[in-house]
């Protein structure tokens, strides 16, 4: 839903880290994006292809790679970290409530591969 | 990889242009004394009645500021002004999903944030995306009402796990529409277990004191030795 407002964000940081590296051209952007950022890949993509023109970005054509990762919570009965399985946040082993660890909104930019 | 490209680490926060900007708006807040809400909830939660209801409440004790965010018009802008807000500005998002903290500065601009003890934001309506964008707020308030169902913490986690204070609405509601409350509840623990939750009905006015008194608590202990300006 606001892949296009968050690819602005991201086009002017790869823009930016590139221009500081002297880099020819971004290659590849890897990037974090938590399970419950609602944020969808596909959408992301196909707005960083739109606002990074051929003629005017180096960051045209990189490939994004999506790194996705979910919501943890912890179980204090098992001492078990758990990702969620059931729709109640319980803990696949004794069903009892955990306590959040993670929320799983990560937005976040890794790193970028550029050709100098 | 070939030997001319190379890999530079980042590790940054994709929107790391709009945590700045959200840094200067909390600023801003902190000097004025201005203790500023963002109020996320689905739409037809029952927002712009909450914001009422806590102006008409404050209204001889504090002076409450009211930021409007919407896709368009000015409806609401012109209803918390009739309830007795202090100032109002609209920000007609233009289609976007959610209030970024750049609008929120250009609104400040025109807001008349010395004359006020409180503003309240009113984002978007949408439980998703306004989560991700700080405001640069005191209080991130999530608002949800009986009526929508006991599962949104299981739907939109996010917005209950980030927010700092839980507002169930349309109370006067659960007895018509199956609201599981132990259900909501623990889900919500499970998120969130340390953050203050009320029970109003806006309709009914029920509950309504308790978060009045909440807001003036948190005003005093962020802001000591500040009178309110009414």
């Amino acid at each position: 839903m606001h892949e296009y407002a968050i690819a602005q964000h991201l086009v002017n940081l790869v823009e930016t880290q590139a221009k500081m590296a002297k880099a020819k051209r971004v290659l590849a952007v890897d990037i974090s994006l938590g399970e419950q950022s609602h944020v969808h890949s596909e959408s992301l993509s196909l707005y960083f292809d739109m606002l990074t023109d051929a003629e005017k970005s180096p960051a045209s054509g990189a490939e994004l790679r999506v790194k996705r990762t979910p919501m943890w919570f912890y179980c204090p009965t098992c001492k078990l970290e758990y990702t969620v399985k059931t729709n109640d946040f319980c803990c696949p082993d004794c069903s009892e409530l955990g306590q959040l660890i993670d929320a799983g909104d990560e937005l976040s930019l890794q790193s970028i591969e550029v050709k100098v | 990889m070939t030997l001319a490209s190379k890999t530079i680490d980042i590790k940054q926060r994709l929107l790391i242009k709009n945590d700045e900007a959200a840094e200067l708006n909390r600023n801003a807040f902190q000097a004025q004394q201005v203790l500023a809400i963002n109020l996320i909830a689905a739409p037809g939660a029952g927002k712009t009645s909450f914001i009422n209801e806590t102006i008409k409440g404050l209204k001889t004790k504090a002076n409450v500021a009211v930021i409007e965010g919407d896709i368009a018009g000015s409806i609401d802008t012109e209803k918390v002004l009739a309830a007795g807000a202090s100032d109002a500005v609209q920000i007609n998002t233009s289609g976007k999903c959610h209030l970024e903290a750049n609008m929120l500065s250009v609104s400040l601009e025109q807001l008349d944030l010395n004359n006020a003890d409180f503003v309240l934001i009113e984002n978007v309506g949408n439980l998703i995306c306004p989560t991700s964008w700080d405001l640069g707020e005191q209080l991130k308030v999530c608002l949800v009402s009986a009526a929508e169902g006991d599962d949104k913490p299981v739907k939109y986690p996010e917005v209950f796990a980030k927010s700092d204070v839980i507002i169930l609405n349309k109370i006067d509601l659960i007895p018509f529409v199956e609201f599981n409350k132990s259900f909501f509840y623990k889900t919500l623990k499970a998120l969130n277990p340390t953050a203050p939750m009320f029970e109003v009905s806006c309709r009914t006015h029920e509950g309504v004191e308790a978060w009045l008194s909440y807001l003036q608590q948190t005003h005093s202990s962020q802001f000591q030795e500040h009178d309110l300006r009414v």
